[in-house]
């Protein structure tokens, strides 16, 4: 849409025998005064809008398929209007949904994004940005969108920081190979609990670094995993140090860095009582290579308690005590010292 | 328990007495009764109705004999008889319900009740010192299953019965000075054995199940001095158990025990010291 300023000129060196009036085609008088459009020239008179016949204001004047208007005329007759707020549309008007728009009326319907420049998507007679479109899309179809590119996923999405991605923008963070929805996130790693600190790696590396190794057989582990000593096990590998039976999710017992059936722990650390043969919750007792619990220490022949200061005698590796010894058959006791007397000479 | 007034009491009431009054009043579930010079249960009178006493002490008196009615003290777990003068036991003994140690030890046994064996939940059993062999141990006598330890030393086995090997639960094996010539292959059964004593006695050779037990632990105990042991044994013995136990696992050994055991060897080793000076052999 364009207007012209119009000059006038006076026609005076000019041989008017060749000049006309575009108009009515006759000539001019001398000294008539002449118009001059864009090398066109026109009677005064005839120099008007072409719909109201009155000379153009200021010479201003819009042309339309080979026609002068002025402006009012113009606007009234082919001026778009704005879809929107209904003025006139001077200056860039924007085609779009069989309607004219001020480029800040056009906005997208459902984000109020202008749409001038970045293009628009017609749905359900709706002018939407992309985004907005490839959303309700989305939502129709249950499909997701990607937030990079907000593209619909046509396959499954990968997963990341909470959203959906295609996987194809994303690279492995060890090897850098393209990545698919069959990427594994890191979360939290030691130390780095926030979702941003999250990485991306591709099924191959996170294999390698994150699926657990059994800490017997250095494999890893695809089914059941048995965390226990700082370190993960196939179910069948945890296992008691001292019968090698697995636990298969019994209690175990931890001592010095292995673990042990209930059996065994007790067998080799002592820890049930001689007398009661229940598990020593308080302070133990241990001699003759037995544990007693605190209520249970005593002589064995006079069941008299003891404490941890008591002398007592060994008889077939069970606690007797003085007053009972000096009680025992003469001739145990000579047996019983001569007995001694040699398992110390031997140990010499 | 109605109890006449104190003024028609005899002047001297024994400690015995005391003792149990006293706990009657306390309520105190475990008797200490030691020492005390008791020669009967007699002297123990309304013990049997006490029910709920759990542990009874009877060490260093001169009971001779158990009375049956002993079996009443139905939540009794623990019986220590030790140094007295029993010349058997009573088979009731063997029905109570709770029973997890019975000691016996010094004493005069030289039989067990037919039945001995039926202990519910025994787990310790100390025979220790009395005048036991195989020939008087009851059929039942190893279907002692709860069994955690058995004392049979200072008696008079020749042989160990081969069903020694039931006793799944036995921790603990003492034989200690008896006669024992042999073993039973059966011992290698016991697989949570951790103590065997086996000191003092006419034994030659081992058999080699019994490089099969876990007899080397720290808390393992294994004592076999003053036996006439083979020479390769006995040299073994002279490193350590261990390399008793290491032996006893090789080819040479299981050689040598074969034809040792067919015989070939001069008859058994003699008989130990004379053991007519026993206290449990003494006649009453």
């Amino acid at each position: 849409m364009m207007y012209s300023k119009a000059e006038v000129v006076q026609a005076i060196n000019m041989s008017l025998g060749a000049m006309h009036c575009t108009r009515c085609a006759d000539g001019f008088e001398p000294n008539e005064k002449i118009v001059n459009s864009n090398g066109e020239l026109w009677h005064t008179q005839c120099f008007v809008c072409a719909q109201c016949f009155r000379p153009f204001q200021d010479g201003i004047f819009y042309e339309f398929e080979g026609r002068k208007y002025c402006e009012r005329d113009f606007h009234v007759l082919f001026a778009p209007c704005c879809n929107k707020c209904g003025e006139f549309v001077i200056g860039r008007v924007i085609k779009a949904m069989s309607a004219s728009w001020h480029p800040q009326c056009f906005r997208c319907q459902l984000c109020a994004k202008e749409l001038a420049d970045s293009g628009f998507i017609r749905n359900q007679n709706r002018a939407l940005c992309h985004e907005c479109n490839a959303k309700v899309k989305a939502e129709i179809t249950g499909r997701y969108v990607c937030q990079k590119c907000h593209g619909l996923i046509d396959e499954e999405p990968l997963r990341f920081r909470g959203e959906v991605y295609h996987g194809y923008h994303f690279n492995c963070t060890a090897c850098g190979t393209e990545l698919d929805s069959t990427a594994r996130e890191v979360k939290s790693r030691p130390g780095l609990a926030a979702n941003d600190m999250n990485e991306l790696y591709c099924l191959r590396c996170h294999d390698k670094m994150g699926i657990p190794i059994c800490g017997a057989c250095r494999r890893p582990i695809e089914e059941r995993v048995v965390t226990a000593l700082g370190k993960h096990w196939h179910v069948e590998h945890f296992v008691c140090a001292k019968c090698e039976k697995p636990f298969l999710g019994h209690r175990h017992y931890e001592k010095r860095g292995l673990a042990y059936c209930e059996t065994h722990y007790h067998q080799l650390f002592g820890n049930l009582c001689f007398v009661c043969n229940q598990v020593i919750a308080g302070d133990v007792f241990t001699a003759l290579n037995k544990a007693w619990c605190v209520h249970h220490f005593a002589c064995s022949v006079c069941d008299t308690k003891m404490t941890q200061k008591s002398k007592f005698y060994e008889y077939d590796e069970k606690p007797v005590c003085k007053k009972c010894y000096d009680r025992f058959p003469n001739e145990l006791r000579r047996r019983l010292r001569d007995a001694h007397e040699n398992t110390m000479k031997k140990n010499v | 328990m109605s109890q006449s007034t104190v003024s028609c009491l005899p002047p001297k009431m024994s400690k015995a007495k005391k003792v149990l009054d006293e706990a009657r009043e306390t309520g105190e579930c475990e008797l200490d009764l030691v020492e005390k010079g008791l020669v009967s249960f007699e002297e123990l009178p309304g013990l049997f109705n006490m029910s709920n006493i759990t542990r009874l002490t009877l060490s260093h008196n001169k009971i001779s004999l158990i009375n049956p009615g002993i079996a009443n003290l139905l939540n009794l777990e623990i019986l220590n008889l030790s140094n007295n003068q029993l010349r058997e036991l009573p088979v009731s003994l063997s029905s109570m319900p709770k029973l997890r140690i019975l000691n016996v030890c010094i004493n005069r046994l030289d039989n067990l009740p037919r039945g001995f064996g039926a202990f519910p939940v025994l787990e310790v059993l100390d025979l220790s010192y009395n005048n036991l062999n195989e020939q008087v141990l009851p059929g039942n006598f190893f279907g002692m299953e709860t069994l955690r330890a058995l004392y049979l030393g200072d008696n008079d086995f020749e042989y160990l019965p081969k069903e020694v090997g039931q006793l799944k639960n036995l921790q603990i094996l003492g034989l200690r000075d008896n006669d024992l010539l042999e073993l039973p292959r059966e011992v290698g059964d016991l697989a949570r054995l951790r103590e065997l004593h086996i000191q003092n006695n006419r034994l030659q050779v081992l058999p080699p199940e019994v490089a099969q037990l876990d007899l080397l632990s720290n808390k393992s105990v294994m004592k076999m001095e003053e036996n006439p042991w083979v020479n390769p044994i006995a040299e073994q013995y002279l490193l350590g158990i261990s390399h008793v136990i290491e032996y006893l696992k090789t080819d040479t050994y299981k050689i040598i025990y074969n034809r040792h055991m067919q015989g070939g060897r001069s008859g058994p080793p003699p008989p130990k010291a004379d053991k007519s000076k026993k206290a449990s052999r003494v006649r009453a």
